[in-house]
């Protein structure tokens, strides 16, 4: 049972670190950004495609950084224009449709169904434990999401620029009219997540099916996770990622509900918006 | 005297046995070969070509070696009209896309297609209409066993038979085990293969796993095998789930365990990605290893796609086998060349063999077709395939 817990914790430290992204976007520019996986999987591609052309691999990992941020950007640009005061829902509805778009644009440009050699950017083993191999990987995305967690967390409670995140975060209206510059700090919050998910996905895809479309559905156990931290609170979206992959691993063995394995992120999320809408009355749900 | 009297008759009857001698032979002369209405021929395909999988080599390579024969003048004289439909996965679509060829176009025959769910969708609607498909590339189980369709490939069932008795036979693994990932209506079939596989080693299975998801972390998978004890693993997975599982045994540091792997995995780009593994990994194919540049019984079909500008893969060499049959048995048909006489040549015909499989092609008018059963194992070693079985793994038929 414990190897099987165990085997499933290279994954949860990649949902951990998905999740914390979609939660640092949610919270600063409340956006339920479904694109957030596929955004890391563009940049992914990016460096493995400049390396393949002969690029040497530092160089293309900061390009492919790079992209993926311009990206995101990009998208946040496009939120931003034309969907600012749009409700959440909507919101949401848009970036699953620039999701779909960016599947099948990824899917033509990196070849489909056909892998690529992805360069690992942390080869090798770290330790082994109760019989499973915890890969360098594995531990650095772990790192990085608590790492990323604390770094957020610091920046927006003791800087200023923080401050003033957090209040176009709660008000955004009110922000813009004391002078905060909104269009700045919004355009800088989509740069970094974009960033973030780019360096998160160039760390794990070696380990899981190296294409584009794979590498983009990361976003449902991430948001699994992000839900977990009820799409606030980073700590628990860490400790909810890894305890998601962990579940994974134990379900895997459980013979009767390894069937079911994939379900196990849409149960979590279905639990969580049941739980979450618990006080509220029949007549107002209708 | 006589003479007199015998010339006239004698020329009498020389005449008449000479017409009827011509008479008699005239017919067979003009009967002799096919014949078109309009010139053309018109042959279909129904293809998964957008959507989740992209089988559009299989149709192309059969369209190209139909223009070649259309540039050396046909069969015949009669030009070769070949239609390349896309059902995109969808059985609506499919569905539709049969009713074009065979009700609108009013095709003679189905020849290359290559789609995951045309046979499983529109075989008893073939058979219906008395049209039979020469399947470029069977994926679904009703490919195997419906009567109106006969797959040039040898297909994941009997193949996952067949490597199991290579690695039974050849490898001599004792404790062998298979994890597939299973979609639509495949459980049953994979599940014969498994039990065909145990009637002709006489071994039984070590574990069999039907549950793998499509998408998802494989490490507590790799874990499963080698904490079962296995000695080989066959995968049917398709090619980032082929990469993503080497990888996860090399992550995982699995040593002593034969990765085994289906036709899918039988790609220039596998081997480029995989090429630092140090994990045995080996493939069946389902035609003559296409990375074998030197192999003779590629001539023919290098040739013949280079000339046309295609990839060399293997989906091509079962567009390329298709075609090729077709174009044997259009030959061989006398007279008019209509759906009946297409499917009465098929009914009818003798095996063929075609350089490219090791057992005959074979329509014929049984309910099922699972005429290809033939392969040769392919090893992933340095960065690239090498063949390890020169002479064909041929798989008997089950007894019972």
């Amino acid at each position: 049972m414990l190897t099987s817990a165990l085997a499933g914790l290279a994954a949860g430290g990649t949902y951990a670190l998905l999740g914390v992204c979609a939660v640092f976007t949610y919270r600063m520019v409340a956006v339920v950004n479904f694109t957030g996986a596929a955004i890391g999987a563009a940049g992914t591609f990016a460096m493995v495609l400049l390396n393949e052309q002969g690029v040497p691999l530092p160089a293309a990992v900061a390009m492919g950084i790079a992209f993926g941020a311009l990206i995101s950007a990009l998208i946040g640009a496009v939120m931003a224009r034309w969907f600012a005061g749009a409700s959440a829902q909507t919101k949401a509805a848009v970036t699953v449709a620039i999701l779909v778009g960016m599947i099948a644009l990824g899917l033509r440009i990196t070849g489909g169904q056909h892998p690529h050699r992805l360069p690992e950017l942390f080869p090798g083993a770290a330790f082994s434990l109760a019989g499973v191999v915890i890969t360098i990987a594995a531990t650095v995305s772990i790192l990085l999401a608590v790492a990323f967690t604390t770094g957020a967390t610091l920046f927006l409670r003791h800087t200023r620029a923080g401050l003033q995140l957090r209040a176009l975060s709660e008000h955004p209206m009110a922000a813009e009219l004391t002078g905060i510059r909104t269009r700045l700090l919004t355009v800088l919050v989509w740069l970094v997540s974009g960033a973030a998910s780019s360096l998160a996905l160039m760390i794990v895809a070696p380990q899981r099916a190296p294409n584009f479309l794979s590498l983009s559905e990361l976003i449902v156990p991430a948001f699994a996770a992000a839900l977990l931290g009820f799409l606030r609170n980073f700590w628990l979206t860490v400790a909810g990622g890894i305890a998601l992959g962990i579940l994974e691993g134990v379900a895997s063995n459980l013979v009767s509900l390894n069937q079911y394995r994939a379900g196990v992120p849409f149960l979590i999320i279905l639990a969580i918006l049941l739980w979450a809408q618990r006080g509220a009355r029949w007549d107002e749900i209708r | 005297m006589k003479m007199r009297t015998w010339s006239p008759v004698a020329a009498m009857a020389a005449l008449v046995a000479t017409l009827t001698w011509l008479g008699g032979v005239s017919p067979a002369v003009a009967q002799s070969g096919p014949t078109c209405k309009d010139g053309a021929i018109k042959v279909g395909a129904v293809s998964t070509i957008t959507g989740p999988a992209d089988f559009s080599e299989v149709p192309k390579a059969a369209k190209a070696v139909f223009d070649q024969a259309n540039a050396k003048g046909g069969i015949n004289g009669c030009k070769i009209d070949y239609t390349i439909e896309d059902d995109k996965a969808d059985p609506q679509a499919a569905t539709q896309a049969a009713r074009d060829l065979v009700d609108n176009k009013g095709v003679a025959v189905l020849t290359g297609s290559a789609s995951l769910l045309d046979c499983a969708v529109n075989a008893g609607f073939y058979a219906r209409q008395g049209v039979l498909s020469i399947q470029g590339l069977g994926v679904d189980p009703a490919c195997y066993n419906s009567p109106s369709v006969s797959p040039v490939n040898v297909g994941p069932y009997v193949l996952s038979t067949a490597v199991l008795y290579y690695a039974s036979t050849s490898l001599k693994l004792d404790k062998l085990c298979a994890f597939f990932i299973i979609i639509g209506g495949t459980q049953e079939a994979y599940k014969q293969a498994i039990v065909n596989w145990e009637k002709l080693s006489g071994k039984k299975i070590h574990l069999l796993d039907l549950t793998m998801p499509i998408q998802g972390d494989y490490t507590p998978f790799i874990l499963k095998a080698r904490d079962a004890g296995c000695q080989g693993v066959l995968f049917n997975h398709i090619e980032p789930g082929v990469v993503q599982l080497v990888k996860t045994a090399e992550a995982q540091q699995i040593k002593g365990i034969d990765w085994l792997f289906l036709a899918p995995a039988y790609t220039e780009q596998v081997a480029k990605a995989l090429s630092g593994t140090t994990q045995p990994v080996y493939a069946g194919t389902e035609w003559e290893p296409f990375t074998d540049v030197k192999s003779p019984a590629n001539k023919d079909w290098r040739a013949a796609l280079t000339a046309a500008g295609q990839p060399l893969t293997a989906f091509t060499q079962g567009g390329y086998e298709s075609a090729t049959i077709l174009i044997q048995v259009l030959k061989g048909i006398n007279g008019p060349v209509t759906r009946a006489s297409v499917t009465k040549a098929l009914h009818d015909m003798k095996p063929i063999t075609n350089s490219l499989v090791g057992t005959p092609y074979y329509f014929g008018p049984g309910k099922t077709h699972d005429s290809s059963r033939a392969t040769k194992i392919v090893k992933l070693v340095n960065g690239k395939w090498n063949v390890q079985t020169p002479n064909w793994v041929i798989l008997p038929q089950p007894k019972g």
